[in-house]
């Protein structure tokens, strides 16, 4: 009985040891503890998150003083949400939805504006004639829910055409993939230039045994007609970022991260490797297409990535209010640019290239199936 | 003239015994939501985590027109799948009845079907019957409902009295027969059940498969999912409002068909096990 419970008590000693050294806070390079952190992304890892992977696989956040927890997204995932239950330090979303969330009530604040170029585009088969919003009249459209229906929605209000009268324009909430469009059960789809974009061009087509070409289509980009919105950006909840010492953290982050982006700018195929190493569920060559067409919707920034230029914001804000996705004009606290700034003046200091002015795409060709 | 204060009691006595039955329960829920409205004011809740009952009327108001809409058409994908999932449990609980070794094949997997999550399927039967083809829908709710009317067909028609058995065979009746006047009959507050049961779950079915999209205008499922991702959380609740008062009104609808159906039946004549 003795015996048993000595053993007993070592097996206890043990595991707190264990339990000790596994819960020990992680130690930056200079000795000083670092701070914990979350970011929720948008949706499911693909290269459309490049930057925050590379600063993470790179050490930018470690050097930061910062142990930074990356959470996938998905179609059930709301980031606003996880940011206002305090599951998340930051969110990535687009400017128009967290106008939205704003509008009813939760408080959160854009603190960098990484994307300055919507990427998002509605596409029709060529051989329908749909070759702009006012053609869709009396047509099923397919958009994407939960707040990033809305450009679709303003570019057709705009042609006089009621998103919410099914008798003017038949809307169809379409799931993340295109078969809906590849079956032609819609007349049209949203698409991302990064993504189901390259989806349908990835798709052999039946007829041809080829696949399908840009030629087949008509994409018609948001932000030539007028109501592209400003996409990923980052915010944070209004309260967490009245603490001085949280507004450290976040400069920390943002630096950190735009130096991600930067990397991913400068070192093409680096960035790709770190993205198919954290396992994305569509393969090497789609993820190829969307990094070079990520970058493309970043760089180059005259102001400085993240940086938001006001009248940028003024014309999402206007566009959310003209179509209804807010009811009162929004506020200027919906965003801040001092951390972002901050963090692109110490990367200047450092030497960074944070305008990318001589930026060029590169060419990428599609493969079969995205593979 | 004589007659009238003979009636005029009864009437009375019947009025009375209405508001004992259910009186507690409207109580309980001009409380609750008296409750509700208080508790959101004098605890000052944030509107996005729950909205006071006056503001989900309001949105109720404001959202009626899509919302009588997309519930008319949400209950009619549910009734359409209640029907189809109720003939094929119907017609599948006689065979199996009849042919007991086929029921012994069967029923273990028709048990370990009923153990798949079947709203897993939702995205799958959009593949095969299309997103916009209300057949979708319908299809999630009919697999819903198919279970629970089955298995309770079945031990209805199963679970008689081996004396009426006895009795039918002591006639020299057919099979037939003897379903047609013992089984079947035996059957039916069992089937009841199950089809109460399943009323609820077919506008579930219906609810939940538009969340995997689905033309807007007549989704209440896609509305909730949407309104509830921009925080506009007392649209949300009144879109569920209108979809549980759907799924009560089923159900007793249900009810009523029950009673009339089953009016021979001890249970429905007011006979109390006293």
């Amino acid at each position: 009985m003795r015996r048993f419970t000595w053993r007993l008590l070592a097996v206890v000693a043990v595991v707190a040891m264990v339990g000790a050294a596994c819960g020990e806070e992680g130690t930056a390079p200079g000795g000083g503890e670092l701070d914990s952190v979350t970011v929720q992304l948008k949706w499911v890892t693909q290269a459309q998150f490049a930057g925050y992977y590379a600063a993470l696989d790179q050490g930018y956040y470690e050097d930061e003083g910062l142990d930074v927890t990356i959470l996938p997204g998905g179609p059930d995932i709301t980031p606003a949400q996880v940011v206002a239950g305090g599951q998340a330090e930051f969110g990535l979303d687009w400017l128009p939805s967290v106008l939205a969330q704003r509008d009813a009530g939760v408080d959160l604040v854009d603190i960098a504006q990484v994307f300055t170029r919507p990427g998002i585009t509605e596409i029709a088969w060529k051989d329908t004639g749909i070759n702009s919003f006012d053609d869709m009249a009396g047509k099923r459209v397919g958009v994407w829910c939960c707040g990033n229906q809305f450009p679709i929605f303003a570019a057709l209000t705009k042609e006089g055409i009621d998103p919410n009268d099914p008798s003017e324009v038949q809307i169809v909430d379409q799931p993340f993939d295109m078969n809906l469009f590849l079956n032609r059960e819609v007349d049209a789809a949203s698409a991302m230039t990064y993504n189901e974009l390259a989806q349908v061009l990835e798709t052999e087509n039946p007829d041809t045994g080829q696949l399908y070409q840009l030629s087949d289509l008509n994409v018609i980009k948001l932000s030539e007609v007028g109501t592209g919105t400003l996409e990923d950006l980052v915010f944070v909840g209004g309260d967490w970022i009245a603490d001085e010492a949280n507004q450290d953290i976040a400069r920390r982050f943002l630096k950190a991260t735009f130096q991600g982006w930067v990397y991913c700018r400068d070192n093409f195929e680096g960035c790709l490797d770190i993205v198919l190493a954290n396992g994305p569920i569509l393969g090497e060559g789609h993820m190829r297409w969307q990094l070079n067409e990520i970058n493309a919707l970043i760089w180059p920034n005259t102001l400085g990535i993240g940086v938001m230029d006001p009248e940028q914001f003024q014309i999402t804000a206007d566009i959310s209010l003209d179509y209804g996705v807010i009811a009162n004009p929004a506020s200027e606290d919906a965003y801040r640019t001092d951390l972002a700034a901050a963090a692109v003046q110490e990367l200047e200091a450092e030497g960074v290239d944070v305008n990318g002015a001589g930026y060029q795409k590169e060419n990428v060709e599609v493969t079969p199936g995205g593979e | 003239m004589s007659l009238q204060p003979v009636v005029f009691p009864g009437r009375l006595h019947r009025a009375g015994r209405r508001v004992r039955d259910w009186g507690p329960a409207a109580a309980v829920l001009v409380g609750g939501i008296v409750a509700w409205q208080g508790l959101v004011t004098a605890l000052d809740i944030q509107r996005f985590l729950l909205p006071k009952p006056t503001e989900i009327l309001s949105a109720l108001r404001e959202n009626w027109s899509f919302l009588r809409g997309a519930g008319l058409y949400t209950f009619w994908e549910a009734v359409g799948g209640f029907v189809i999932g109720g003939a094929v449990a119907i017609a599948t609980a006689l065979s199996l009845a009849r042919w007991r070794p086929l029921g012994r094949a069967l029923l273990p997997y028709a048990i370990a079907a009923n153990a798949v999550p079947i709203i897993a399927f939702a995205p799958i039967f959009n593949n095969w019957f299309g997103l916009i083809n209300p057949v979708s829908k319908m299809a999630i709710a009919a697999v819903l409902v198919f279970f629970p009317v089955m298995i309770n067909m079945l031990r209805g028609l199963t679970s008689v009295h081996p004396s009426s058995i006895e009795l039918m065979s002591s006639y020299a009746a057919g099979e037939a027969a003897t379903f047609r006047r013992v089984r079947i009959p035996n059957s039916l507050p069992f089937l009841f059940s199950g089809l109460k049961v399943a009323s609820v779950l077919a506008m579930i079915g219906a609810v939940v498969s538009q969340y995997f999209g689905g033309l807007r205008s007549t989704s209440l499922g896609l509305f909730i999912k949407d309104r509830a991702a921009l925080a506009l959380y007392a649209e949300a609740w009144a879109a569920i409002v209108v979809a549980s008062t759907l799924g009560v009104g089923f159900y007793l609808a249900i009810t009523l068909v029950e009673r009339s159906v089953l009016r021979w039946h001890p249970s429905m004549r007011g006979v109390r096990a006293e």
